[in-house]
């Protein structure tokens, strides 16, 4: 099925955009060597280097549970949280690992509503990460109750012998609802993504085994063109479906503060800096593995520099808009002559016992994406990789500084206390983390880290574009 | 290569889909009305006491009325239990040699209790009061059924906390004259609902559902 | 609650027999039955075999299962299993006993010889709940907050359970039998009779009770040589040698508040300590109301207390500067019309110490306008001459017979002096038998007595105690004694009137009493304390004409029903008057030896949680917050910021304080007020043999103590160590940061005209513009509300302890308290205004407001917090899954988490304690205080079984119930007389972070301070 002047294209390097010359695929591909380097890293045996990550995830895992055993065994007092303190580590992973959520979505949804090519790189990659993510936050909405044997059901609501039912003004019934579309969504999004690629795979699978499993997941795709036509079309509604909840999933997160009466919580500005804090901690953990992926696994023709560029002024913009965010805060804490507000930014974040948390969040995500102006850092890989990182760290601080130093001096001197996190807190937030990779390298291993399927289109697309162009339909 | 799949593996496939969405709505639903069910609640299900004691006999054969034993009920939380001492007023005299009674004269002379087991029982964060209960119109039969026909007494409701609300929202159906509280037979004479309404006025029934009425 | 137990007392109980029906109902009985008959012991045995094991299953099943019931709500969700729970009827139901309704007894509980009426609550035979007897005068209805943990003494596990006796001293302990030592004390006492009881020594505990003094006399005759020693570690021996030089015989000092304007404390903290306190506390609370007639407050002492904290002035200075202090005013005195007749003590040479003498001449001035009306106080540590001066300036004042009253000692008063002469004795090996009935000596004893080691020298020492401690380790024969709510006797109050105190349990472990041994001396010791006590007061009522030999048991029951025996107060001295000039004479060598040197101050403090140690394994008085440092479990080195400078010691350094050959080492606490150059350390922690809960805790400061100058020593030296501890504090933030929880001002500012505070106020109860319509409670039969009154709080700890034993709130030790979690739902928020050397001090309790508007409830996921329909903020424990949102959005913190499960495995014992109607929570859950809704239900139930309303005044919360000073009240805001609905219509009345828009139901009064013009 390959358009005429098939030879023509494969001379000319592929060129879409007359601004940015730079293509998105690099080097002269065909489908074939195009199957061939995007599948190889799920043929081929796992090396060394992927066993090891793998042994280290694996163990970072094992610590979850142990944690999670102990919680359960001793009670929410093997965690630091004390009286004033009442949600520290637990509700700060959750709202971070939801941030990171985001990428994905945004960049399969929204990105791909807007028809920016360059997401197909990439989009595979992120979707896994939100669901994984997502996976990682949903421990704690239920670990972090006293009693998670009632709240895994008592939140749901449905007809119980009780005669009651779960309080619908609480934000965080909105939480489970929200929280849990937002997963079942990701989940079919990504999946029907997947199955094109599965087909693909089973088709060039060499033992019965796993054509067998391929084929199953596969559900006997056979690329007729009905296939591909309710393919798009459920691809596209699919995106419809969760570009709002992009939006919304955080925003609710953010209302768990923002209907609070607490200083530091009870404000309206919560919602947007939610959802931009959670694109941009996205990105950053998308960079933070797309970096040793794409060289580790040879997807560098696919994954370019210019992909990374992109990322990386997509961090600038929701950097600034996080920064603003802060800035915004502070204004009205003082504007308002609200004491409790302004007691809370300028005496206790800036100087109280938690300042250091505050300043080094500044750094992070205020300082730090501001060298993304210069094109020389935003296209060196170590300084990106590094950024964000620090990103990653500077967002799960900013929740430290909503959570932990809001609650611990609020309203009467006299209740004021402190907080001090126990080994249990640092295990359980480590073993998310080894969740979350343990998830992300089985999902290397066993399907293309990019969307094959799309990335072969995208191929044929940009040629029949250069012959129009040659044709002169578009002069440069 | 000839393909693993066949056409007929469609169908599978679509039935295996139907039967895991049909698992998923009919687990739920099995669980929704077994919580329900006289077995989930223990109803209907005779306890066997330490004393094979008939409260047919005693109070369709004697005539004898639930408050003679259970003689608290009116003004305390409990309605109480009788004590051995109770039982023997009149097993002196009659039965006096029953071996059947024999557990009875050895916990009045050892001086230690009968051992009853309890069967109308709700967890220990509910704090039901028998004397309002009564005090207000609401029968012995109400809640613990016809136990004047039951040879061993058994639970008669399931006395889940929907079912306290469902009176507590509308007693009317529930009440009667307060004399009439330990009548196993008595029926409202007329409408049930208006003879409910006047009960209410007369009885100045003020049923509450705020938490507290029950839990503390 | 518990049939079986029930079935248990109803043995104990027989032949209770109602006696008086008070309003609010109800019964009050005597435990006659409980007498020690041979068939009882029997049934005891059986009943406990060593310890409490046979309680294992029932004594408080309802309580066991509420401690899983949480849990067993899964079950509840699914209850698909048969009930397996058992009923235990009666064998026997005494006619009385109503299983599921409490009774309650009056009884009394003697400390430092006086005893305080109380009424205990019992539930199927277990007392669970004190409160105060409102027929008593040293109680009016309320009790101190040690009384309260009078019912965790009694279940303490660590209690002993078997006599011990030694051959000789040396060898080892032996279990002995009660007969067996009965036997050895007839054979004893046979030998002591020939030699006319020389050698024979009584150490007891000082005490007013008639039948120990009958027993003492009739001890005496048997053997004229024997000597009786009262010993009590912090007895108040200036006093009773102070009023000696003042009117030239031994005297006690009473006082009478009700109409005192001017008051002076002299290091005395009458509203915290002493067996006055609860009477003075409700006298004072009643004269702190705004308007005329309010009083005035100065305190002049080294460390804050309750006292210093209600002062409207304080002088900080050091404890053996209160001498100088009260020289300076007796010449101020002396120069007012009228008082010259003080001239003679005005020409003493004056102890060294500067005083402020603008101070002193204000106070002078008002104490001269208020004669009559004024009271000068001394404390319990003060040395004889500062008391006799009081006495001297009291009676110059005409006071005497007004606010001050003195009166022959109704207890044998003894301290450290009496206990110097049987030191001597010991030492000199003319002691052979010693019967020890105080309070643990050995601790308590000054250091420098080396009392256990003279133990040693005793052939026979005989100590009753309750556990085992310091003292029955250095015996050769100790005997478990009972708990006062376990045993017969009987007290009188202060002013004479005589309580008996009868037993609300059987024994659980031992049976025998002090006045069982004391007894054995004559014979009797097999008769049983109630024999005694019978025998006695039959004699004695007979005697006096009270009753006949017939009509006595109808007399008897009557006592024992209402607490108190009438026409028994005994009448104040009257005429007395002091000769300033020979008490000039007298002092002038006491003034001259006082204590001088310019080194740092030791002073010794009655710790207001432990006492003298004696409770030290009470874990509510252990995790009870200090009333002003706010630590738990722990006792520190108090000093002021500038010695803390001085010594470079920060609070949390170990520092070693160094007296003579002795030394302790302690944390320090830097307290703001404090007198500089001076350090306090509360006695009574330190124990080293004592039970789980009180070994290790704090450090024994006795070690450093003197009989010299057993309260106030200089020539300490203190030096930091390279130690630190965190301590266990319950409030680590001082400043009220600008923001005014409490609303603070003087009477003259309150009375005049829109002033700023009137403005405040007005500012902090107007409505507040809301996009929610309120919703309307007039229509509800009640509308409860609460109103606390911050002129009156003195913070004296006795509501919060009330709150712990009332609701059954877990304790989670002195970690748990470091990172926060403390349970008490009622907390005492301690605020310092002004200058850190010398600040003013305001309470606040705080608790669950119930919130109109309450932010904890919208945010609870499965609404396990909701209002009710007459505006409770109510919380459902079994529905509670435990996210802590409703605290993280309550704006006072008052709510408390269940971190870890508190109530895990408590003993048989700990779970006789618990209150069967307020449920136990389990591990995970949320919980705060409740308005006492378990007693508003009870009520409610009662009133509407009866078809009436509950009358204003018939519910009282714990905390109101046990308040001294009678700062909270509790009521239905729909009622128009009810008090609560006037206070919150006071001028006063202002809501706590109104500005929030909670609308809180319970208001507050602002605090009122009455300073003197001159001094402003």
């Amino acid at each position: 099925m390959s358009a005429p002047g098939h030879a023509q294209g494969n001379d000319a390097e592929v060129v879409l955009d007359p601004l940015d010359p730079r293509p998105f695929i690099e080097g002269k591909q065909t489908d074939k060597s195009l199957n061939d380097s995007l599948f190889r890293h799920v043929w081929i045996v796992p090396g060394k280097g992927w066993l090891a990550l793998f042994t280290v995830a694996l163990s970072m895992l094992g610590l979850l549970g142990l944690a999670l055993g102990y919680t359960l065994y001793k009670g929410i007092g093997a965690w630091g949280n004390n009286n004033p303190v009442g949600w520290a580590f637990d509700i700060i992973n959750f709202v971070w690992w939801i941030g990171i959520g985001h990428a994905g979505t945004l960049i399969s949804a929204i990105l791909l509503l807007f028809q920016q090519k360059w997401r197909t790189s990439i989009n595979r990659f992120a979707e896994a990460m939100t669901l994984f993510a997502v996976m990682c936050a949903l421990i704690f909405p239920i670990f972090h109750t006293g009693r998670p044997w009632f709240a895994a059901y008592w939140l749901m609501p449905y007809p119980s012998v009780q005669g009651i039912w779960p309080q619908f003004k609480s934000p965080l019934v909105w939480d489970v609802f929200a929280v849990s579309t937002y997963f079942t969504i990701s989940l079919l999004f990504w999946y029907l993504g997947l199955i094109p690629d599965l087909a693909a795979l089973r088709d060039s699978s060499t033992s019965k085994a796993k054509r067998t499993i391929y084929g199953m997941a596969a559900m006997g795709w056979r690329s007729s063109g009905r296939h591909w036509a309710e393919y798009k079309w459920s691809y596209l509604l699919l995106a419809g479906i969760s570009t709002p909840l992009v939006l919304s999933v955080h925003t609710i997160v953010s209302f768990d503060f923002a209907t609070s009466v607490l200083p530091g919580w009870h404000t309206t500005i919560f919602p947007p800096y939610f959802v931009a804090g959670a694109i941009f901690s996205g990105f950053a953990m998308v960079m933070t593995w797309m970096i040793p992926a794409r060289h580790f696994l040879g997807l560098k023709h696919v994954v370019t520099m210019r992909h990374l560029e992109n990322m990386c002024k997509v961090m600038l913009a929701t950097g600034m808009m996080v920064s603003y965010g802060y800035i915004m805060e502070h204004f009205i804490a003082w504007y308002s002559g609200n004491q409790y507000e302004s007691d809370m930014f300028f005496k206790v974040r800036w100087q109280g016992p938690f300042a250091p948390i505050f300043w080094l969040m500044v750094v992070c995500n205020v300082v730090t994406p501001q060298f993304f102006w210069f094109k020389k850092l935003r296209t060196s890989i170590v300084f990106m990789w590094f950024a964000a990182l620090a990103i990653n760290i500077g967002m799960w601080c900013e929740r430290f500084n909503i959570i932990v130093t809001a609650l611990h001096r609020d309203f009467l001197p006299a209740s004021w206390g402190n907080y001090a996190p126990t080994w249990v807190d640092f295990c359980l937030f480590t073993g998310t983390i080894g969740l979350f990779s343990t998830l992300f390298l089985l999902f290397l291993k066993f399907v293309p880290a990019v969307a094959v399927t799309e990335i072969k289109e995208l191929r044929h697309d940009t040629e029949h574009e250069t012959h129009a162009a040659a044709a002169g339909g578009i002069h440069p | 290569m000839a393909s693993l799949f066949r056409p007929h593996h469609n169908v599978l496939a679509r039935l295996s889909l139907l039967l895991l969405a049909g698992g998923a709505v009919g687990g739920l639903g099995g669980v929704f009305f077994y919580v329900r069910s006289p077995l989930a609640r223990g109803m209907q299900d005779p306890i066997e006491q330490p004393i094979q004691f008939d409260h047919r006999h005693h109070t369709r054969d004697e005539g004898i009325d639930c408050r003679f034993c259970h003689n608290t009920v009116e003004k305390s939380p409990h309605a109480g239990i009788p004590e051995t001492q109770l039982c023997l007023n009149c097993h002196s005299q009659i039965w006096n040699q029953s071996p059947l009674l024999e557990p009875v004269r050895k916990s009045f002379f050892e001086g230690r209790p009968i051992n009853w087991k309890k069967v109308n029982d709700v967890p220990d964060f509910v704090y039901f009061n028998h004397s309002i209960h009564v005090a207000k119109g609401v029968g012995c039969v109400t809640c613990h059924g016809r136990v004047d026909l039951m040879p061993a007494v058994e639970k008669a409701n399931p006395l889940t906390m929907s079912w306290c609300l469902d009176c507590h929202r509308n007693p009317e159906k529930n009440l009667r004259p307060v004399s009439e509280v330990t009548n196993m037979e008595w029926k409202p004479e007329g409408d049930p609902v208006e003879v409910g309404h006047a009960l209410k006025e007369q009885n100045q029934v003020l049923t509450r559902t705020s938490c507290t009425t029950c839990h503390r | 609650m518990s049939h079986h137990q029930s079935a248990g007392s109803e043995r104990r109980s027989g032949a209770l027999t109602i006696v008086k029906r008070v309003d609010p109902p109800r019964f009050w009985r005597s435990l006659e039955a409980r007498s020690r008959s041979p068939e009882l012991i029997e049934a005891s045995k059986g009943e406990f075999p060593q310890g409490a094991d046979q309680l294992a299953d029932e004594p408080s099943r309802r309580s066991f299962m509420q401690l899983v019931g949480a849990s067993t709500a899964l079950v509840g969700a699914a209850a698909c299993q048969r009930p397996n729970q058992k009923i235990y009827p009666y064998v026997r139901r005494p006619p009385e006993v109503t299983p599921g309704n409490p009774l309650h007894f009056a009884t009394a509980y003697s400390l430092e010889g006086y005893a305080r009426g109380l009424v205990v609550e019992s539930h199927g035979g277990r007392p669970t709940k004190i409160e105060g007897n409102s027929d008593h005068p040293d109680s009016l209805g309320a009790t101190t907050a040690l009384d309260q943990a009078l019912i965790l003494g009694l279940y303490d596990d660590n209690r002993a359970r078997q006599i011990t006796h030694r051959r000789e001293p040396g060898l080892g302990p032996e279990p002995a039998a009660w007969r067996s030592i009965l036997v050895m004390i007839a054979e004893r006492s046979e030998k002591l009779a020939q030699k006319n009881g020389a050698g024979l020594r009584f150490l007891v505990d000082p005490s007013a009770s008639p039948l120990q003094a009958d027993l003492r006399a009739r001890l005496s005759e048997r053997f004229p040589q024997a000597k009786f020693v009262a010993f009590s570690a912090v007895a108040a021996e200036g006093a009773a040698l102070g009023n000696k030089l003042a009117f030239g015989r031994p005297l006690e000092t009473r006082h009478d508040l009700a109409q005192a304007q001017v008051i002076l404390a002299l290091d005395a903290d009458f509203l915290g300590d002493g067996p006055e306190q609860v009477k003075l506390s409700r006298q004072f609370g009643a004269s702190r109301t705004p308007g005329p007639a309010m009083s005035r407050l100065y305190v002049a002492e080294p460390c804050f207390t309750p006292t210093g904290m209600l002062a409207d002035h304080r002088l900080r200075l050091r404890g053996s500067e209160i001498l100088a202090l009260a020289q300076a005013l007796v010449v101020e005195l002396a120069k007012q019309p009228g008082l010259d007749g003080l001239a003679p003590l005005a020409g003493l040479p004056r102890a060294a110490a500067s005083v402020d003498a603008r101070w002193v001449a204000a106070l002078a001035k008002d104490l001269a306008r208020t004669r009559g009306k004024c009271a000068i106080i001394a404390g319990r540590r003060q040395p004889a001459a500062v008391h006799a001066l009081a006495a001297a300036m009291n009676s110059a004042l005409r006071n005497v017979g007004a606010t001050v009253n003195y009166a022959t000692p109704l207890a044998i008063d003894g301290g450290v002096e009496a206990l110097r002469g049987l030191v001597e004795d010991i030492a000199a090996g003319t002691v052979d038998t010693l019967v020890i009935t105080a309070k643990n000596p050995v601790f308590g004893a000054p250091a420098d007595f080396k009392f256990d080691k003279l133990l040693a020298r005793v052939p026979l020492s005989i100590y009753c105690g309750m556990a085992e401690d310091e003292t029955s380790a250095a015996v050769t024969t100790f005997v478990p004694v009972a708990h006062s709510l376990e045993s017969w006797g009987d007290g009188r109050a202060l002013d004479g009137t005589v309580s008996i105190i009868q037993p609300l349990i059987h024994p659980l472990w031992s049976q025998v009493t002090d006045t069982d041994v004391t007894a054995a001396f004559l014979g009797e010791g097999d008769k049983g304390s109630h024999d005694l006590l019978t025998t006695f007061w039959k004699k004695r009522a007979i005697g006096s004409g009270w009753a006949t030999d017939v009509s006595f048991d109808g007399l008897w029951e009557s006592w024992l029903a209402k607490g108190v025996v009438d026409r028994t107060a005994a009448q104040p001295e009257s005429g007395l008057a002091t000769n300033p000039g020979a008490l000039a004479g007298a002092l002038a060598p006491l003034v001259a030896k006082a204590v001088k040197g310019d080194s740092i101050e030791i002073g010794f403090a009655v710790c207001p949680k432990v006492f003298d140690g004696r409770y030290a394994n009470n874990a509510w008085l252990q995790e009870l917050p200090h009333p002003v440092t706010k630590i738990t479990w722990d006792n520190a080195v108090l000093m002021s910021k500038a010695t803390a400078a001085r010594l470079n010691v920060e609070t949390g350094d170990v520092v070693r304080i160094e007296a003579g050959d002795r030394h302790v080492t302690g944390p320090a606490y830097i307290q703001p007020g404090h007198a500089d150059e001076a350090v306090t350390v509360a006695l009574g922690y330190g124990r080293t043999v004592a039970g789980k809960l009180a070994k290790g805790v704090g450090f024994n400061a006795a070690a450093l103590r003197d009989s010299a100058s057993p309260w106030f020593a200089r020539g300490v030296n203190l030096a930091r160590t390279s130690r630190t501890i965190r301590f266990g504090i319950t409030q680590d933030h001082w400043d009220m940061e600008g923001r005014d929880p409490v609303i603070v001002a003087t009477l003259a500012e309150f009375h005049k005209e829109g002033s700023h505070v009137n403005e405040k106020l007005e500012q902090q109860r107007r409505p507040l513009e809301t996009i929610h319509e309120p919703v309307d409670y007039s229509q509800q039969p009640y509308k409860w509300a609460m109103a606390i009154d911050l002129s009156k709080c003195s913070g004296c700890n006795a509501c919060v302890v009330a709150c712990v034993s009332e609701n059954n709130i877990p304790i989670v030790g002195r970690e748990n308290v470091r990172i926060g979690r403390e349970m008490q739902w009622l907390r005492l928020d301690r605020y310092y205004e002004g200058p850190v050397e010398d600040p003013e001090v305001v309470v606040q309790p705080v608790m669950c407001m119930h919130c109109e508007a309450a932010p904890c409830e919208y945010v609870c996921p499965v609404n396990a917090t909701v209002h009710s329909d007459e505006g409770l903020n109510e919380m459902v424990y079994n529905r509670c899954v435990g996210t802590r949102y409703c605290n993280n959005n309550c704006p006072y913190k008052v709510r408390r988490f269940n971190f870890l499960d508190y109530h895990k495995e408590p003993s048989h014992v700990d779970k006789m304690a618990t209150n069967p109607d307020v449920t136990v929570r389990s591990r995970g859950i949320m919980e705060k205080c409740t308005y006492c809704v378990q007693r508003i239900e009870r009520k409610r139930i009662d009133a509407r079984v009866e078809g009436r309303k509950i009358a204003d005044g018939e519910i009282v919360t714990a905390c109101q119930q046990v308040c001294p000073t009678g700062a909270i009240d509790f009521g239905s805001l729909n009622d128009p007389g009810a008090r609560v609905t006037a206070l919150h219509a006071d001028p006063r009345r202002y809501n706590l972070l109104h500005e929030i828009g909670t609308r809180p139901r319970t208001a507050y009064l602002a605090r009122i301070r009455n300073p003197n013009p001159e001094l402003a």
